[in-house]
């Protein structure tokens, strides 16, 4: 009772009225003192739509950064190393590359999840430029050059829906901004419909010539979507889906690419030599160029692919891209294996303590590149024009329309391949009969080694037992890596990585 | 210790009878009063205080106890002395007036700091660890860090050897996965500091807040624990002139063992047989060529520190400078720091006192390796490089490349051309009014002002110049970063006693704001001699950037306690952040607290063993708002960088960031319970408090699902429990010999409870060097941060094994992992970096003049991950040929043992680099002698010698377990780096061993 009393008395004391003005004083003077709503727009722009093309333009081109960050490394490619024409060293830090070499691909593998990541980092900003393009539709701009970008935008995503297809088979197609968390893999129908939509939207939307570009469309134009559309057909046609009526659909995809090559800019460039230099880095017969820049203040821009990554030890290397011996062994030869492969250096007797004894491949190490450096500036070619003319001469013949064209066009490749001019028939080098399809196939073994187009080739046909199985040592060197896993059909796709299924268990079915 | 304390006071103020010889004294022709002032044992007391009441006059004791004063009869003369009740006697016929002070149990009781005002620490509720200036005045330090390393419970410190790099200080564990784990600093009441930046001799106390019932006023800042620092101010009287000087000299503690060049040498003919020739072998052996010797030095370390302090009863001041120019042990590092501090304090009337304090500082880093293109350390770059050759050949030319061993760059050629400073200057200016409205209420304004600008001016050398533009051999770059912060706080503050009631309530109201901004560019490729020469390079490039952010924040304490037995404390922070949408702007957050203290009770007031018992137990939330300022709204970045003619440059723009309406503050809550315990007469004092927070919406940056894109999120629960332990006793205390000890421990249970969208694991953020994209850390439910991801590595294949080996295309000799049934390799965690149990222990002995300070701390249950010696072993892509001794014993088919052959391929990320870092240190052994009489004038003059880190006790192999490496960052990780990714030693710039020589003299 006594201690309530006090409490009570303490109240009333009159330095409490004090205390309540002076609170109310304080919190006058100083409410609001804090600008509690700063503006986002003083350091960021607007991210929801564009406002202009100047955002648009901006965004595309930060699509391309993307592109390039996915493709700067070997990893873009590294299932490519399962063909029987690349290999890798039997050392050092080249794990992930030797799993896909011996076909062991592990769901742990690093360069597949890195590879998963890039690539769905490409298509999900694919998916913002063209979400973010809606806000331009309903303005007064050039319809055409909004075209032009959507176009652009769609060849991206289909080019990335595809890459990532030929490793996995079935892959998941977000559509969205923000794609679906729980999304599940679509059916490798679904899969080649969605890249085939795509890649038509963009030959619809794209202009012939992509204006104000370099040579070797380093920006996409029609001839350039309507030539991927023709070895997605290809593919369709073979495994695993196998549906036949597609090779007529490629064979005449090639056909209207050739016959507009000259509209879009594309042909065989004279001399194959020509093809893996800096110098000649934008040429005619790029259907599509990722465009590398070391010189461009930062070395995100660079092409990291090339020069010491298909060298030994000894030669400044890091012994990334060799080349596999037997297939070294079995090309024939002539100015195209001098073209592909370096043979000014003494492969057999390399002998430094970390050099392997594989042959090198020139396309990937040319004499021209920066020795000491894996920067460089060297374009990677998507697809090439002599890819188009095989593709007519392969699908023509196994859609049953062997036809002169598709003779030449193989021709074509062959009389270039022997150091002769492309368009002048030669006796002999020419074929004019036999199995136009395997000679075609044949063809493209050689003139695409260590291009990261073999394995897939293995895939579509179901050769890989056949390829593979066969590597009896030609020379006095066996392969460095042999292969330990199966060489089944139920081994040609690669599992998804297993941070990804972790991340969405969907992703496992 | 408060007791001891009082003993050296008294044999130092003994020069108090200097300081009165040489002050002009106003003595009247008045007749002179004498006496001897003793202490309860009849002891003189030297140094006690005699004033005159009502003027300036006064007098010290000298070293006996005696005085002598001049007096008229009727004077009141006032004695006092610290840790003593004041006694006054007025002078009569009597002119020998001899005192007995008696001892004042209740000024013995430390104040302590608890934010927005301060309270005896017999009367706290909350779990509260003080380090004051004493505790840390025998350790001659440069870092503010150093002085919190084992000398205060719950705190665990982690350093780097690198002079002037961060120090990672941790409150009771970690919580947050994405944001950083940094305590808030509030420098005298203003938030924000940097510790780095501090002055060691500018600091009175510190006061660590480790519960949330002591945090909870800190709001939404208050999650990873508070760090108050409290800097010195004069007291009024004589100026004192305090100056220390002291030099140290730093070194490798310890040197790594490897293959010497010529051992190298051989161990490559058994490779590669006819590599090397007999007489280049021999050559070798005459002419070593050893890496770590030919990067690493002694380094010398001076520090110079002057403070002047005094003042009369209306104005003190107390104003320092120190200046610290120091070199690392690894060439061409080092570090500098210039800082002046003016604290000024004027009583303008009986009513209103206003305090300024002003401190500025310049600090100077060179070579931060963490700056530099990532591939190891310094260090491990030169214990990996090819010891068969030379840095340059005879002409003096650099010799780039190594063909064995490290695949990389010449690292001394880079680490002795390259030139990176960072300069960042800070300035600070706080204003503290305090008007008492009566005898109850006092309003106090806090306002401040804080300025930084960093600036980076780099020209960084890697590569042989020769191969030209295009290839990367050199980058320069420049970022000038500023950052404007600006804080008031009003304070209200009302006590009152009445009966055994006791209230103290506290009211504030708050704002707060900061502004940063940064502007950098980078050229490459600029074959030019400096920074200053880089102007139009081929390849240009520059980035802006900038955030602001604000905060304001309403606040009431009520502190209550019954007869100072019964204490309960209760607060509500109320915060409004900018960096949060309306709507899930406010965070509130409570506490409160309990504690009874046993020390009216007759079982303690009557025993002679036990002095002191108090229970104590509080609850809290507090939050964490640490996010950048943007990180609620959907961002796209100006990046993308592509050249679509092979030339030059365009800048794109990517969508990098979702963002996020209904992001809030991340919540803590915490509970502790603790007792204080006290026995004879406090001889023996100390605290255990256990603790349990858990963490949750954690406001954490994910990838969302699918993509790379980032986006804060409420998501996740970290749990972190343990036990904070405190002994501190006076062993032997009498006039010749004092032994006092002081030991601290923590022991941290950290756990991750709970991940976003029901996922069990997420790979960490750090990656393996050499390119295999291969993360080392793992953030898993039921494991703590800091969990390390790996294979489990058995040994080797042996011949007998040879089939089973082959199926997984091994051969006899190459390492065996752990499978699954499946055959797949089994990746997961294969240790932890965060230690649980971190202790210290110190101790001082003074005998006569000589004291001796011995500081041993140690940390146990972590592990390190060691990449380095991982990378000795070589077999990876970046060193290729193994320099280490292991390769000596490796697996030969006549010699089968658990060492890998040579020639293998070396995971990086397994067991087999996973070592236990449990250590012991003696981290300092100071003996100083202390001069009383030397010079006329002076008071005070010690010269000391001390080492640091002079014995570590581990059995870890590489340098030194405690490692701060940065680890290369996962190109789409989000995780932060130093928690999270904690323990791994890629090349860390070990702690130095060090020999001081110093002297302090004081006026």
């Amino acid at each position: 009772m006594m201690k309530t009393k006090n409490i009570y008395n303490l109240f009333k004391r009159r330095y409490i009225a004090t205390m309540v003005v002076l609170v109310t004083v304080i919190g006058v003077t100083f409410n609001s003192c804090a600008d509690l709503e700063p503006d986002p727009l003083e350091f960021n722009l607007p991210p929801e739509v564009f406002g202009n093309f100047d955002d648009m333009d901006k965004a595309v081109t930060g699509l391309y950064g993307k592109i390039v960050n996915a493709s700067r490394w070997t990893t873009f490619y590294a299932p490519a190393w399962a063909g029987d024409d690349i290999t890798t060293w039997s050392a050092g830090n080249k794990a992930d590359f030797r799993e896909f070499d011996q076909r062991n691909v592990q769901s742990s593998n690093g360069r597949l999840l890195s590879n998963w990541n890039a690539i769905y980092d490409v298509i999900n900003t694919a998916n913002s430029v063209l979400d973010r393009a809606n806000g331009l539709l309903e303005l007064d701009v050039d319809q055409n050059l909004l075209n032009q970008y959507i176009g652009e935008t769609h060849f991206i995503r289909g080019i990335m829906f595809y890459q990532l297809a030929r490793v996995h088979g079935r892959i998941a197609l977000p559509l969205s901004v923000i794609p679906d968390p729980n999304i599940s893999r679509s059916s490798q129908l679904e899969v080649y419909e969605q890249i085939e939509a795509d890649l038509m939207e963009a030959e619809m939307r794209l202009p012939e010539v992509y204006p104000g570009v370099e040579r070797g469309a380093p920006r996409p134009n029609k001839g350039s979507a309507r030539a991927i559309l023709a070895r997605l057909y290809m593919d369709w046609a073979g495994f695993p889906v196998k549906d036949n009526s597609k090779y007529a659909m490629a064979a005449s995809s090639a056909k209207t690419v050739m016959d507009n090559a000259s509209t879009h800019n594309f042909s065989l460039v004279d001399d194959l030599d020509d093809l893996w230099t800096l110098a000649n880095k934008f040429n005619d017969e790029s259907l599509f160029a990722i465009v590398g820049c070391n010189t461009c203040g930062d070395f995100v821009t660079a092409n990291w692919k090339y020069g010491i990554l298909g060298l030994p030890g000894s030669e400044g290397g890091w012994s990334e891209t060799f080349a596999e011996i037997k297939f070294y062994e079995d090309m024939p030869e002539g100015p195209r294996k001098e073209a592909t492969y370096r043979t000014d250096l003494d492969w057999q007797n390399f002998s430094g303590a970390n050099d392997q004894k594989s042959p090198v491949f020139k396309k990937i190490a040319n004499t021209d590149l920066p020795a000491g450096s894996f920067i460089t500036a060297r374009n990677d070619f998507f697809m090439r024009y002599a890819e188009i003319l095989l593709i007519y001469a392969e699908a023509s013949a196994r859609s049953g329309n062997v036809n002169a064209d598709a003779w030449e066009s193989l021709n074509m490749i062959r009389r270039r391949a022997a150091g002769l001019p492309y368009a002048t028939p030669d006796p002999s080098v020419d074929v004019t009969s036999g199995d136009l399809a395997e000679l075609a196939f044949e063809e493209r073994k050689w003139e695409f080694a260590g291009e990261y187009v073999r394995w897939f080739d293995l895939v579509r046909m179901e050769r890989v037992q056949e390829a593979l199985g066969n590597r009896d040592p030609v020379g006095p060197i066996p392969e460095h890596n042999p292969i330990i896993g199966s060489l089944g059909t139920d081994n040609y796709f690669s599992p998804v990585p297993a941070e990804a299924i972790n991340n969405n268990p969907n992703l496992a079915n | 210790m408060t007791k001891h304390f009082t003993r050296i006071l008294k044999k130092f103020s003994v020069f108090g009878v200097f300081l009165a010889l040489m002050s002009v004294q106003q003595i009247y022709a008045q007749q002179t009063v004498t006496g001897k002032i003793t202490d309860e044992t009849n002891q003189g007391v030297p140094g006690a205080n005699i004033l005159k009441q009502g003027s300036n006059v006064g007098v010290t004791s000298d070293f006996d106890g005696n005085y002598s004063i001049s007096a008229s009869q009727g004077d009141v003369l006032v004695f006092s002395f610290v840790g003593y009740k004041t006694k006054s006697v007025t002078v009569g016929n009597n002119l020998n007036v001899n005192i007995q002070l008696e001892p004042d149990v209740a000024s013995l009781d430390e104040v302590v700091v608890i934010g927005y005002g301060t309270a005896k620490k017999s009367d706290l509720a909350g779990a509260v660890s003080q380090v004051s200036a004493k505790s840390f005045e025998d350790q001659p330090m440069t870092r503010v860090e150093d002085a919190l390393k084992g000398r205060a419970s719950g705190v665990t410190v982690a350093g780097s050897g690198q002079p002037g790099s961060p120090i990672k200080v941790r409150i009771r564990g970690v919580n947050s996965i994405t944001g950083d784990n940094n305590p808030l600093v509030v420098v005298d009441g203003v938030f924000g500091g940097d510790l780095r930046t501090i002055n060691p001799n500018d600091i009175a106390s510190m006061e660590i807040l480790k519960d949330a019932s002591a945090l909870a006023i800190y709001g939404s800042r208050a999650s990873n624990g508070v760090i108050l620092v409290t800097t010195k101010k004069g007291r009024g009287g004589d100026a004192k002139i305090s100056v220390d000087q002291f030099v140290t000299i730093s070194s490798l503690a310890k040197s790594i063992d490897r293959l010497s060049s010529s051992q190298f040498a051989e161990a490559i003919n058994l490779e590669t047989p006819g590599s090397f020739t007999a007489a280049e072998i021999e050559a070798l052996r005459a002419n070593p060529n050893d890496w770590e010797d030919l990067t690493t030095q002694t380094g010398i370390v001076s520090n110079t520190q002057l403070s002047i302090s005094g003042g009369d009863v209306k104005l003190n001041y107390f104003v320092s400078g120190n200046y610290i120019d120091q070199e690392g042990t690894i060439i061409n590092t080092g570090y500098k720091r210039g800082a002046f501090r003016a604290n000024l304090g004027a009583e303008i009337n009986d009513k209103l006192n206003v305090n300024v304090n002003l401190y500025g500082s310049r600090d100077y880093t060179l070579n931060d390796q963490d700056a530099f293109n990532w591939n190891g350390g310094f260090l491990l770059k030169a214990l990996t490089w090819d010891p068969t050759v030379a840095p340059q050949d005879a002409n003096g030319d650099w010799i780039y490349r190594g063909e064995y061993a490290n695949n990389g760059w010449n690292p001394m050629f880079e680490l002795s051309q390259s030139v990176n400073e960072l300069v960042s200057d800070r300035l600070n200016v706080t204003i503290n009014a305090s008007y008492a409205i009566n005898d109850n209420l006092s309003y106090s304004l806090i306002a401040s002002g804080t300025r930084n600008n960093a600036n980076t001016e780099s020209l960084k050398w890697a590569r042989d110049p020769s191969l030209g533009v295009g290839s990367d051999f050199n980058s320069a770059g420049f970022r000038n970063f500023r950052q404007t912060t600006h804080q008031v706080s009003n304070v209200l503050n009302w006590k009152e006693s009445f009966d055994k009631h006791n209230i103290d309530v506290t009211g504030v109201y708050e704002f707060q704001g900061a502004r940063s901004t940064t502007n950098s560019y980078n050229a490459n490729d600029v074959n030019v001699p400096g920074f200053y020469h880089t102007d139009n390079s081929a390849s240009e490039f520059f980035a802006n950037s900038g955030s602001e952010s604000s905060i304001q924040s309403y606040l009431a304490r009520v502190q209550y306690n019954f007869d100072n037995s019964f204490y309960l404390t209760g607060s509500i922070r109320v915060d409004e952040s900018s960096k949060f949408k309306k709507g899930n702007r406010t965070g509130t957050f409570p506490s409160v607290a309990a504690a009874y203290s046993f020390n009216n009770s007759s079982f303690v007031e009557d025993s002679d063993v036990l002095s002191n018992l108090k229970f104590r137990a509080g609850w809290g939330q507090v939050g964490n708002e640490n996010i950048n300022a943007q990180a609620g709204i959907t961002l796209t970045n100006d990046a993308g960088l592509y050249s679509f003619d092979g030339q030059s440059p365009v800048t794109g723009q990517t969508l990098t960031q979702i963002g996020n309406p209904d992001l809030k503050w991340e919540t803590t809550t915490q509970l502790n319970v603790g007792l204080d315990y006290g026995f004879l007469n406090g001889k023996i004092r100390g605290a255990i408090d256990y603790y349990k927070k858990e963490t949750e919406d954690l406001l954490l940056r994910r990838t969302v699902t699918g993509t790379l894109y980032s986006q804060f999120e409420n998501v996740g629960r970290v749990e972190n429990k343990g036990l904070d332990f405190s002994i501190s006793a006076d062993i032997i205390n009498n006039d010749d010999f004092t032994w006092d000890a002081t030991f601290n421990l923590s022991s941290l249970s950290n756990e991750v409870t709970e991940l976003y969208d029901g996922l069990d694991q997420v790979q960490g953020n750090s990656q393996i060097i050499g390119g295999t994209q291969e993360r080392t850390d793992i953030i898993k439910v039921g494991e703590p941060l800091g969990t390390f991801l790996g294979y489990t590595f058995l040994g080797t294949w042996k011949t007998s094994e040879a089939a089973a080996a082959d199926a997984f295309g091994r051969v006899p000799g190459d390492p065996k992992f752990l499978r699954d049934s499946d055959g797949e390799l089994v990746l997961g965690p294969i240790g932890n970096g965060l230690p649980s149990t971190t202790w210290g222990l110190n101790q001082t002995f003074t005998y006569k003049n000589f004291t001796l300070n011995v500081f041993i701390n140690g940390a146990s249950g972590f592990d390190v991950y060691n990449m380095t010696r991982g990378l000795l072993d070589g077999g990876t892509a970046t060193v290729r040929n193994s320099v280490s001794l292991e390769r000596l014993n490796a697996w030969t088919p006549t010699n089968e043992t658990e060492i890998p052959r040579i020639g293998h391929v070396n995971l990086l990320n397994s067991t087999r680099w996973v070592e236990d870092g449990s250590y012991i240190r003696l981290n300092n052994v100071k003996l100083g002698y202390t001069f009383t009489e030397l010079i006329r004038g002076v008071d005070r003059l010690e010269f000391y010698a001390s080492g640091q880190n002079l014995l570590l006790i581990t059995d870890y192999k590489g340098y030194d377990p405690e490692v701060s490496t940065r680890a290369n960052p996962y190109s789409s990780g989000t995780t932060n780096g130093a928690d999270v990714g904690t323990g791994l030693d890629v090349g860390s710039y070990p702690n130095p061993r060090t020999y001081t020589l110093g002297v302090k003299i004081q006026f």
